[in-house]
């Protein structure tokens, strides 16, 4: 199989290694009870050819990032303010978020230059088309082939993906497949047009854990393969410690820590980093049998804490700081930044450094 | 809560619950007459027993009967052949499997059950009174203010705030829910929990505090736990024994220590090998197991040994002969020909600097 590559590597050749920045980002769905603030505030970059993780519990705006990039927030969901700075494949940069969500601009990026892949694929592929007839849709759309070479393309890509028999299977119906045959159909329709960066939204939820396994390790060998970068959203911290390079954790549509995969796993500052991790069950936490709970629950969209949207449930809070400062965004060293008061101010509040190891 | 040693000494602790070559078939009807052309095999002659407090896990992968083998326990369906000998205080063990309704009646209160979705499994319509104090209500066992009363001690119980009482499922969030989940199962003074997949809709934080409570509860009320998961990380902190299941059997049973260092069959060995370790320093390390092919049709099952189409150590002798399920040495069964010979790798092989 030859997919061609060309495009990719002349852009490669540009000297800036970050093809997307996402700045402020805030995504606000007016509904009638009241503004919620999905997102409020995020930042991200991710550089050419890497993997970055969002993560965080449900409700805290990863999905809504995600589908802010690629325009597709459901009303009455608007991009408020923020900017997100893509570079294409020409090498100019544009700012997604000055768009009109329905021009033909964005639609050029749609599945051309940015692909999303979804949790759940049996509602997100189309039941009345075939599988075949979904990946050619996407290629005759974005590339100029006729429709014999796009069934050619099809063909190659679900024997990329690594579907047995790809010629047969191309005229197969969604639920003919099984879940993870589903998914990498998914990922085959997704990369049909060679994207430079592929979102992908919970992608491996809903599957079992040796199906996991696979299309994990599909993604990865294509991504090596062809050089996009990933922008991978999940919940689950051990998928993050297999795929990330870079990871972005969110509580109430703020990153509060981003770093390398190192730093956020061995050297976590947030107390909410820090929570997340204590509270995954590990093998070698057996001699304590009691897992670690973070207090409370995620605040109500209506009711947004003041000051650092964390306090409430934190161990380390500090009355009169912490519910009335917004904690500004503060790099601990050039890869690592967070945003929280007990490094921001001075060095003093360290909390306890062993808390982890 | 009881340590693990305790529980695997205490050989002498009868059975709570004991499961024999249980089967549950479901038919496949086609044509307009819906007539029969063959049977799912959902639950193919599966046997294990738990004892009073402890917790046995059923894993495996989606579509292997761990769900079904938990709803013919609970006798939402009627088993195909085989017994369910609950022993209830007291009493002589009871076969449950051939009960009908009405001789089920004791029994429903003592085996509760826990589900997956706490959005689907509330009814949206009935305030937290209602759904907590149903069974109550049903069973004549409190009503007016004492059954009031009894709903609020039981929500304390779980962590909810007793002035709840009045509110709609749609006003909690899913680990609020999880607990009146939990605490709906709890009103009759249950022996035998069946958690179906109780923890695996919700966000690690949230699952940590249901998994604290479910493990509290146990050590209060001496409650005895069959716990139905995916989440081999979470079954390896809850249980006590953990029972792998793959296309309707049971192909490896043993205590969670001995199952996750030193597994004997292929298929828990590529199981715990797939499960992604929350540490970027063991990415790329120590051996994978990628599984080959899809899980096995439970309609039409390959010859000899289910597992031997994906198993990367198949011979001859697998492709023509049913491995049965032995008992290789004290409390640890496992169906595979070779358990003895094959030297597999445990949770702590695949991820040596796991423990620093």
């Amino acid at each position: 199989m030859q997919p061609t590559h060309t495009r990719l590597d002349d852009s490669a050749k540009t000297d800036d290694q970050t093809l997307l920045d996402v700045k402020d980002l805030k995504t606000h769905f007016f509904t009638d009870e009241g503004v919620v603030k999905a997102v409020d505030g995020v930042n991200l970059s991710l550089k050419r050819g890497e993997t970055l993780c969002v993560v965080g519990e449900s409700g805290c705006g990863k999905s809504v990032t995600a589908r802010s990039i690629l325009r597709i927030v459901p009303s009455p969901g608007k991009i408020v303010s923020g900017e997100i700075n893509f570079q294409q494949r020409d090498g100019e940069a544009i700012d997604l978020a000055g768009m009109n969500p329905k021009g033909r601009e964005i639609r050029k990026i749609r599945g051309g230059e940015i692909s999303m892949i979804f949790q759940e694929p049996m509602s997100s592929l189309s039941p009345v088309h075939t599988i075949g007839s979904q990946i050619m849709e996407a290629i005759l759309l974005h590339l100029p082939v006729s429709r014999q070479e796009a069934r050619k393309r099809a063909v190659s890509m679900l024997d990329l993906v690594g579907i047995p028999r790809p010629s047969e299977q191309l005229d197969a119906y969604s639920f003919e497949l099984s879940g993870g045959m589903r998914q990498r159909a998914m990922i085959a329709i997704a990369l049909a047009c060679e994207p430079q960066l592929l979102i992908a939204d919970e992608p491996t939820t809903a599957l079992d854990v040796t199906t996991q396994a696979n299309i994990l390790d599909l993604i990865r060998d294509l991504q090596q393969e062809s050089g996009m970068s990933v922008l991978f959203i999940t919940h689950d911290l051990g998928v993050v410690a297999e795929i990330a390079d870079e990871v972005v954790v969110m509580y109430l549509g703020r990153d509060v820590e981003s770093g390398d995969v190192d730093s956020i796993f061995h050297n976590a500052k947030h107390p909410y980093t820090r929570a997340l991790l204590q509270s995954i069950p590990r093998y070698d936490s057996r001699e304590n049998r009691r897992l670690y709970s973070i207090k409370g629950t995620v605040p109500h969209p209506f009711a947004r804490p003041n000051g650092c949207p964390f306090h409430p449930r934190c161990d380390d809070f500090i009355a009169k700081r912490c519910d009335s400062i917004d904690p500004p965004r503060h790099k601990l060293s050039q890869s690592h930044s967070i945003r929280c008061l007990l490094y921001s101010a001075a060095d003093e509040a360290l909390p306890n450094e062993d808390m982890l190891t | 809560m009881k340590d693990k040693s305790e529980i695997m000494l205490a050989d002498s602790i009868e059975p709570l619950l004991e499961v024999r070559n249980l089967h549950m078939q479901f038919p496949i009807r086609r044509g307009a007459f819906r007539r029969t052309v063959g049977f799912v095999k959902a639950v193919n002659n599966v046997s294990f027993h738990i004892r009073q407090g402890e917790t046995l896990s059923l894993v495996g992968e989606s579509g292997c009967g761990k769900t079904t083998t938990g709803r013919c326990i609970v006798r939402v369906y009627e088993p195909t052949s085989g017994q369910i000998l609950y022993k209830a205080e007291e009493q002589e063990p009871i076969d449950l499997a051939k009960l009908d309704n009405r001789n089920l009646r004791p029994f429903r209160r003592q085996i509760r059950m826990i589900f997956q979705d706490p959005f689907s499994s509330l009814n949206p319509r009935l305030s937290i009174l209602q759904i907590v104090g149903e069974s109550l209500k049903v069973n004549r066992v409190a009503s007016g203010s004492d059954l009031e009363d009894r709903v609020a001690s039981l929500l304390k119980r779980v962590g909810l705030r007793p002035e709840y009482i009045r509110r709609y499922p749609h006003a909690f969030s899913g680990g609020e829910r999880q607990r009146i989940g939990i605490a709906r199962a709890l009103a009759l003074n249950p022996r035998l929990i069946v958690a179906d997949e109780a923890v695996s809709a919700l966000d690690v934080s949230v699952q940590a505090q249901i998994l604290n409570l479910l493990q509290d509860l146990q050590e209060e009320l001496n409650l005895t736990y069959l716990f139905i998961a995916h989440d081999l990380s979470v079954v390896e902190h809850i249980s006590h024994r953990v029972a792998v299941m793959y296309v309707g059997k049971i192909v490896e049973l043993a205590t969670t220590e001995d199952l996750f260092t030193n597994p004997l069959h292929p298929y828990t060995e590529a199981l715990l090998s797939a499960v992604p370790k929350p540490d970027p320093r063991l990415r790329n390390k120590g051996v994978r197991i990628r599984l080959e092919g899809e899980v096995a049709d439970p309609s039409n099952p390959p010859s000899g040994c289910y597992f031997q189409p994906r198993c990367p150590y198949a011979e001859d002798r697998c492709r023509h002969e049913e491995p049965a399920v032995r008992e290789i040495e004290p409390d640890r069964w496992v169906a595979c020909h070779f358990a003895e010979e094959l030297n597999l790798r445990g949770f702590e092989a695949i991820g040596q600097s796991m423990k620093r």
